[in-house]
């Protein structure tokens, strides 16, 4: 999993590739946490990751339980197709923010 | 109807999850009603294979190995995975309840909606864990 992060006015977008399983989470922690903690509302674009596990939605949920915490929004962006399965199988398209 | 068993080991380490799913993505390409179902299969191994990982091995990486084994005979597919790590109790293995958001417990989840039948056995010989995931089509 590789990442980039580019930042407009307090929104910044963190595009995430590859596949993120239990290996790559802390990777994966350390581009999205500290833009949430720092007030930043954060997408997360999802288009290029083609595989992502239990691990990979556990920073999900973390990033949205941290934005909730910090007052600030975690959005989904173009989610491919197979996250967007896995979100829905753990039954967490109606609870993440999903643009 | 294509059938095949083959089976790998890895070591056991969070780096070679993907190797894991690398193993099993070629396997399952072998017949068209597996390769219909492949990413849900390779995500119930996987997690399968990251709960070693995760709780016989407590995270840490190890020279132990793990056994991956992949059969298919007659339309059923039968994934078992060998480990030497901490021998598991089925008793604590919960599925997330979903009304709960958090990740524990999620991978079991997606083991049970993806796979017909989950069964855990202790091995006196060689190993001390084998886990056995099946599916009919």
């Amino acid at each position: 999993m590789s990442y980039k992060v580019l930042e407009e006015n307090n929104i910044a977008t963190v595009y995430l590739d590859g596949e993120i399983d239990m290996d790559v989470t802390d990777k994966a922690k350390e581009a999205i946490i500290p833009l949430i903690e720092a007030g930043k509302e954060v997408h997360v674009n999802l288009k290029d990751v083609q595989y992502m596990d239990s691990s990979g939605i556990s920073v999900l949920i973390e990033s949205h339980q941290k934005g909730q915490e910090m007052n600030t929004r975690v959005v989904l962006k173009e989610i491919s197709k197979s996250v967007l399965k896995v979100i829905m199988m753990a039954k967490l398209e109606q609870i993440l923010i999903i643009e | 109807m294509i059938n095949f068993s083959e089976h790998k080991d890895f070591e056991v380490n969070s780096g070679n999850l993907k190797n894991v799913r690398t193993f099993a993505r070629g396997l399952f390409e072998k017949s068209e009603y597996l390769q219909n179902y492949q990413e849900e299969l390779v995500l119930a191994l996987a997690e399968a294979a990251q709960n070693i990982v995760k709780h016989a091995y407590n995270g840490k990486a190890s020279n132990d190995t793990m056994r991956i084994k992949i059969s298919y005979t007659e339309g059923l597919l039968k994934i078992e995975l060998f480990d030497k790590g901490k021998p598991v109790v089925p008793e604590n293995i919960k599925p997330r309840n979903l009304d709960d958001i958090k990740a524990g417990g999620l991978g079991t989840f997606f083991i049970g909606q993806i796979m017909d039948e989950v069964i855990f056995k202790t091995s006196k010989v060689d190993w001390v864990n084998h886990l056995i995931l099946k599916k009919q089509f």
